[in-house]
């Protein structure tokens, strides 16, 4: 810039100038005053656009005008240039049906595996807001799973993807329909040659029969399958057994005598729900009409089967073979020499076998699918030896579409990906370039592929790498329909409009196949119209859609016969070596790691570790002091020279020399939630070794790791929180359970003249699921607050599912115990309150006034059951759920207020009101708490105390009831029921 | 320094030599000819730099919430309350030394009241910014008191934290009226002596037109003694009820009939403590030690080994309670206090609070001003570390093993603390440059007595 040349300055002109001017002026220098060429440069140079307007000799007046006009246009950009010709309506008056603050409920299904349970969603104001299990659905019964409940947080999920991309760019609804359409006409030019379809584990009737279309259309289509935590091994069990693939159904409330080899009929096996429901039926000791289950776990890392057996045997994995070929062998399902054969804990076999053979028929074996498939086809063996097929177990037609090997199916994938023979590949949210096997080089095959489409909920890793990336719409946002474990049909049905714009698997298929204007709906609809054979389709449709269960769409059982030469391809047992054994497991909230951006599932406590957003190198305490590990110590794993770093978890309860890595963790694109949390599992994970890789090593780095665990520690110290005693001594002396409770007082109690709530656990029950957890976190609007606040003690959970440990560190026995608030008579909370922000209502509640609570903490303090909950900093404020998805009966709470669990209280004044307004009083049942309805095996009981009839009180008279901490005299209003363990009288406990 | 053999005590109250006018001289001189010395400035500089850390920490927190501190659930008490527990402690020597000992007409405690009742009114002042501080929503602090309100609710009568509220409330308010009134006879002094208007007009306005009338004097001994009889049982019950704070508590190790004389006594203790650690500096640096003798060293030392006999026998009733009880959790709780995270807290504080006074037994000891300044800080540090290892322990290892946890302080937690020292050093600072440290007119009833013996 040049330098203003004050000597220029002509203080003639200057004056001149001042003495035309009207009115006050000011000038902020002399070259102002005589705007020198030098000083508008210099005004130029440092306000360009000064020098523009100064330049159209706008007035004030002028000025304002144009001021005034652009205020009052401004709004015109709203305007649209046609009338819309649709009318709204104001909510003057009700639409018939909705009534603000009552809330609708729609069945639809929830899908894991690709297995569907039936749920009914609640609706508030149009709102999805809450998953309630299917009463009427066979897999559900009512129950859900934590992921279930978890599922509404990923329909809101703002960070799912919104946008159509092209080579990352944004591309128009329009370019996706031409390229499907045309790569469609091109495709079916060539009879599909090159294209190739990829899914995961579907059993949509549906979505099947369009895939058929589209190889009908396109006859060298070849569709791959690819699902990480696929049930091959139970398929290739059922060929080797029988010769063909079947699915089992289990019916748990027939066997007396069941034995889960390292199952997960609990936890994640097809029909898991249902299992647990009809397992815990035969476990409540003063229930069970039928006699109460011996339950037997052999497993090599703790499963809730196995934490829920009256004898629970580790063994590792070669282990486990030798001994149900031992089994085997003494029912005669299998050569007789593999009775005479070496086992680990033989007299503990022998006793379980004599008890197996004497429950001929009422016996049932159930392996995970984590097992080799030679467990499985023994498990089958065995099963047919005892008379179990028609009695405690049916096989079925497999229910997923087209059940192939998935592991062979995805290298040869890869590999003509390699060759350069795809040219176009369909992915149908498949994750795989997170999960493929780590020997298979999916990323650089698919550079090969010149047109890939990927429909997937998130912009993940696959997102990234393929061409198109479609976002797909949720499961309760499409018309689709799904089977169950034993088929059972659920018509889904949308729950809302695509909150993101999502697209379905169906219209993807149906645009390939030409259509324009896919449909599901109509597609859906005219193919149950082809296939349900109802003479009233409307009738059917509605009832359908209406009850989530299409009638009698179950499969018939098909009967079966082991081979008798099953046992000849059995590969031989290697023999025992110390070498150290990795098994990958799926994880109870995140499954394959497709919901790591869950946050409700990151946050919950896993069952056994209570680990919140971490995985972990799971081992044996003895395997630790051997390799001289301890808990936090960060350790490198390697298999087959591939390398991943974890931190160790010492696991009382794990087999030794077996490291356990959850699956799912380590996301490397998954969302602002889910990125990077844990360790990448897949990275040691090969096809050929999906379950458990032998020749691991595990070294010490150096460092340490920090955990957030919501449970510090495990060993029950001082008086039994945990009450359990043997059925043996409950049937000779009920009464001796029963623990007498001194509840002198010098004051008097409270009257109550109407409901007095109560709630009872039953410990018997408890599969330590964390369903409760999720559900509960769901209704009552509780804030997720990330890893650093767990690690600092903050978790906001209202209820916990302790775990605890007894016994031997080892083999220890290992209990649940769900702790919601206790609601207390002589509640310790209330008197050192000084605002009186948590009182005593006059159902017995423990209110929590959030607007009264100034936030001193001392109730907290004064909680013997430390259930209440502080809001350290602003955590609702800073959850990015969307507001519209919070539960509008429950307040949110603010930074600075303590929260606790209130019964649901929202859920029993509904209740008491709708009563009230029918002049009637609250039936039995009626109000179900968040956690009770979610249990999947109704460990829960709630209602009213003061009614000696109503269910609660029925369990409180039992003889089993005891409170926590009784002698504190506190009196809660939340009691437990003792667990009850049936032991084999032969077998000596340990 | 006078060298005897005899024991201190029989020293006099005051030196031979002072008579009305020295005293009333040197005292009055310090805060009105003489100029301000260096060591004030570097004093309150440092005071006011660790105040100004407690303006930060404490907007740092309202603006972010008590989240930034270690607190948790299960331990959702941590540094605020041991905070307030000790600063409240370190405030109940001044209170007991000016109206327990005026009652009895112990003469000796008119060298040092002014000196510990200022004290007193500071460590109070942070006593009671530290419960404020530590609620989850500060603003809402005025609802523990019963105003009338559109709510219509009351406090809750029944809750220890309101019994606290209002102890300690009284206690800040008539200390510092208490406080006020023992000064009001010295600003006249000051005003009389004053040579600049501004002094004049200050101490004025301070004396409330304090002629020194007999009627005056009259007047004033009513109520101070009064307020003295009113004191002196106030601080034995605000200790008590912030006992009670604990013991009316159901955590495992609070829940004890002990802790109100327990907290009594540890309040004395800290209180004589940080009135030496104080004094000692300030007598040497005013050059007081003609009028704070050693008698007065003295008194005070065997007042603070007799206080920690009575808090070691305390300590050692803690031990066995909950043994003699039997009481799983608090078995527990009682262990994991010595062999937790946080064990070290208990080490120091029986290092400090039941060893480190056994020295005082040896009269060399009580006359060796350094050493006796170093033992009284430890014990004030000591202190500090009781009530720490007394609020978290029983919290982190209550009843429910699966809810055991522990505490980690970070750095807002020690702002907070180093601020409060801060806070209280500064008004220290400032007593001590613009009012008498010692209290004028007391000290010439006790030339008069010497004069009438």
């Amino acid at each position: 810039m040049t330098e203003p040349q004050h000597n220029s300055l002509d203080l003639g002109a200057v004056r001149r100038r001042l003495a035309r001017q009207s009115g006050p002026t000011y000038w902020r220098s002399l070259e102002e005053l005589a705007q020198t060429p030098a000083f508008l440069d210099v005004l130029k140079g440092e306000f360009p656009a000064f020098a523009a307007a100064a330049a159209t000799a706008l007035d004030r007046r002028r000025l304002l005008q144009l001021m005034a006009a652009s205020m009052a246009l401004g709004g015109l950009t709203g305007c649209q240039k046609e009338v819309d010709p649709r009318k709204l309506s104001p909510y003057v008056e009700q639409p018939p049906g909705i009534v603000p603050g009552r809330a609708r409920y729609y069945a639809t299904a929830t899908s894991l595996d690709g297995f569907g349970y039936g749920v009914l969603l609640r609706h508030e104001m149009g709102r999805p807001l809450k998953v309630e299990g299917n009463p009427d659905h066979p897999a559900s019964l009512g129950g859900t799973s934590a992921i279930g409940q978890a599922s509404i947080l990923g329909l809101y999920d703002p960070y799912r993807a919104q946008s159509l991309t092209q080579n990352g760019q944004l591309a128009g609804g329009e370019d996706l329909r031409t390229m499907l359409v045309e790569s469609g006409s091109a495709l079916a030019a060539r009879r599909g040659d090159g294209l190739r379809l990829l899914t995961g584990a579907l059993t949509s009737p549906s979505l099947a029969g369009q895939i058929g279309s589209l190889q009908k259309a396109f006859p060298q289509l070849r569709w791959h399958q690819w699902e990480a935590l696929n049930r091959d091994t139970e398929r290739d069990g059922a060929r080797l057994a029988f010769g063909r693939a079947v699915d089992i159904v289990c019916d748990f409330t027939r066997a007396e005598v069941v034995l889960g080899i390292e199952s997960d009929a609990l936890a994640t096996a097809p029909g898991h729900l249902r299992y647990a429901r009809d397992f815990a039926t035969r476990r409540r000791a003063d229930e069970a009409k039928a006699g109460m289950s011996r339950v037997y776990a052999i497993e090599s890392t703790p499963t809730l089967l196995g934490a829920k057996a009256d004898h629970r045997v580790i063994m590792t994995p070669v282990e486990i073979r030798a001994a149900l070929r031992f089994i085997a062998g003494a029912l005669h399902a299998g050569p007789p020499d593999w009775a005479k054969a070496q086992v680990p804990r033989a007299d503990h076999l022998a006793s379980l076998v004599a008890d197996l053979a004497t429950h001929r028929g009422r016996a049932l074996l159930h392996a995970g699918r984590e097992q080799p498939a030679e467990v499985h086809a023994l498990c089958h063996a065995i099963n047919h030896a005892l008379g179990a097929f028609g009695q405690t177990l049916r096989a079925i037609e497999p229910v997923a579409a087209m059940p192939t090997g998935n592991a062979a199916s995805l290298a040869a994938l890869v590999a003509d990906m390699q060759a350069g023979k795809v040219d176009t590949l369909l992915i149908l949210g498949v994750n795989a370039a997170y999960t493929a096997p780590a020997e298979l080089d999916w990323a650089g095959a698919l550079q090969q592929v010149p047109q890939s489409i990927y429909l997937g909920e998130y912009a993940d890793e696959t997102a990234a790498q393929c061409r198109w990336h479609i976002p797909a719409s949720h499961e309760y946002e499409r018309w689709s329909d799904i089977r169950a474990h034993d088929a059972t049909v659920t018509i889904q049905q949308p729950q809302v409009r695509p909150l993101y714009g999502g697209r379905s698997a169906h219209e993807i298929l149906a645009m390939l196949l030409g259509t324009t204007q896919p449909d599901d709906y109509a597609l859906l609809r005219s193919r149950w119209q082809g296939v349900s054979g109802a003479a009233n389709f409307e009738r059917f449709w509605i009832d359908s859609l209406r009850s989530g269960v299409v009638a009698n769409s179950a499969a018939p059982s098909i009967a079966v016969a082991p081979r008798a030469d099953y046992a000849d391809a059995f590969p031989p047992l290697a023999t025992g070596s110390s070498a150290l054994t990795l098994l990958f497991r799926p994880d109870i909230g995140l499954w394959d790691g497709r919901y790591a951006e869950n946050g409700w599932l990151q946050e919950m406590a896993r069952p056994f570790t209570r680990l919140t957003w971490d995985n972990a190198a799971a081992i044996a305490p003895a395997t630790a002091a051997r390799l001289g590990l301890a808990q936090s110590d960060m350790a490198r794993l390697t298999v087959e020279g591939r390398q991943l770093q974890a931190p160790v978890w010492i696991l009382p309860g794990q087999a030794e020399n077996c490291v356990t890595l959850h699956l799912g963790y380590g996301r490397r694109r998954a969302g602002p939630v889910g990125t990077d949390i844990g360790a990448n599992a897949y990275a040691l994970r090969s096809a050929g070794a999906p379950w458990s890789a032998g020749g691991l090593t595990l070294a010490k780095t150096g460092t340490g790791y920090a955990f957030a665990s919501e449970q510090h520690d495990a060993l029950i110290e001082g008086d039994d929180l945990v009450r359990e005693a043997t059925l043996a001594a409950y049937l000779h002396d009920p009464q001796s359970l029963k623990r007498k409770q001194d509840d002198a007082s010098l004051y008097p109690g409270y009257a109550y003249d109407g409901i007095a709530w109560a709630m009872s656990i039953n410990l018997n029950s408890c599969i330590g699921c964390q369903a409760c957890v999720v559900a509960c976190q769901a209704e009552n609007n509780i804030p997720v607050v990330g890893k650093k606040e767990v690690g600092r003690g903050r978790v906001m959970h209202w209820l916990r599912i302790d775990r605890y440990y007894k016994g031997d560190i080892d083999a220890p026995g290992i209990v649940f115990q769900p702790v919601p608030c206790m609601q207390c008579e002589n509640a310790p909370c209330e008197v050192v309150c000084p605002v009186q922000a948590t009182v005593h209502d006059a159902e017995g509640l423990n209110v929590m006034v959030y607007n009264r609570c100034v936030g001193t903490r001392f109730c907290s303090n004064n909680c013997p059951y430390k259930v209440r909950r502080f809001n350290f900093f602003d955590y609702t404020g800073d959850d990015a759920r969307p507001r519209e998805s919070w539960n509008p009966d429950v307040t949110v709470r603010a930074r600075g207020v303590m929260e606790k669990c209130t019964y649901c209280v929202q859920r029993t004044r509904k209740a008491m009101i709708e009563a009230d307004k029918e002049n009637r009083g609250v039936a039995d049942g009626e109000v179900q708490t968040a956690c009770q309805q979610a249990c999947p095996t109704q460990a829960i009981t709630f209602g009213n105390k003061s009614d000696p009839q109503s269910a609660v009180a029925r369990r409180k008279a039992s003889v089993l009831d005891y409170s926590l901490l009784d002698e504190l005299n506190t009196r809660p209003r939340t009691t437990y029921a003792m667990a009850i363990r049936n032991p084999n009288p032969k077998i000596e406990t340990s | 320094m006078v060298a005897t053999t005899e024991t201190a005590l029989s020293e006099p109250v005051i030196g031979a030599e002072q008579d009305y006018t020295s005293v009333s001289e040197h005292l009055s001189d310090l805060v009105l000819v003489q100029p301000t010395p260096l060591w004030w400035y570097a004093g309150m500089a440092g005071a006011t730099a660790l105040f100004l850390w407690l303006i930060v920490a404490a907007g740092y927190l309202f603006y972010y919430g008590v989240g930034v501190w270690g607190v948790n659930i299960p331990v959702a008490w941590g540094w605020a309350l041991a905070n307030y527990v000790w600063w409240i402690g370190i405030a109940s020597g001044g209170t007991f030394i000016s109206s327990l000992f005026y009652i009895v007409g112990a003469d000796w405690r008119n060298g040092v009241n002014r000196f510990a009742e200022s004290l007193t009114l500071f460590a109070a002042a942070a006593a009671g910014l530290m419960p404020i501080f530590h609620l989850g929503r500060q603003g809402l602090f005025y609802w523990l008191f019963p105003y009338p309100n559109v709510m219509h609710i009351w406090p809750q009568f029944r809750s220890p934290l309101l019994w606290d509220f209002f102890a300690l409330l009284a206690y800040i308010l008539t200390s510092i009226v208490f406080w006020y009134i023992g000064l009001i006879p010295d600003c006249a002094t000051l005003r009389d002596r004053a040579t600049t208007r501004g002094a004049q007009i200050f101490y004025g306005i301070l004396a409330l037109g304090w002629r020194g009338s007999a009627r005056h004097w009259r007047n004033y001994k009513v109520v101070y003694l009064v307020l003295a009889g009113f004191m002196a049982p106030m601080v034995v019950s605000v200790h008590s009820i912030v006992g009670l704070d604990f013991a009316a508590g159901l955590a495992a190790g609070w829940h004890s009939t002990q802790w109100p004389p327990y907290f009594f006594i540890g309040a004395l203790y800290s209180g004589w403590a940080s009135t030496l650690v104080l004094m000692i500096p300030i007598r040497r640096l005013y050059r007081l030690e003609r009028i704070v003798t050693e008698r007065h060293i003295e008194v005070i030392s065997k007042l603070m080994l007799a206080t920690g006999l009575l808090l070691t026998y305390c300590y050692a009733l803690e031990a066995f309670q909950p043994y003699y009880k039997g009481d799983a959790a608090e078995i527990g709780a009682f262990r994991f206090s010595l062999v937790g995270p946080q064990g070290s807290a208990y080490w120091i504080k029986t290092a400090c609070n039941v060893l480190l006074p056994q020295l005082l037994w040896f009269p060399a000891v009580r006359r060796h001003k350094p050493i006796l300044f170093l033992l009284a800080l430890g014990i004030v540090i000591g202190m500090w570390f009781e009530r720490f290892s007394f609020v978290v322990a029983s919290l982190a290892h209550d009843y429910i093993p699966s809810e055991f946890f522990t505490f980690h302080a970070t750095i807002w937690d020690e702002g907070i603390l180093y601020g409060s020292i801060g806070l209280v050093l500064a008004g220290f600072f400032l007593f001590i440059r613009f009012l008498p440290v010692v209290s004028i007119f007391e000290l010439r009833e006790v030339i008069r007595h010497k004069e009438r013996r």
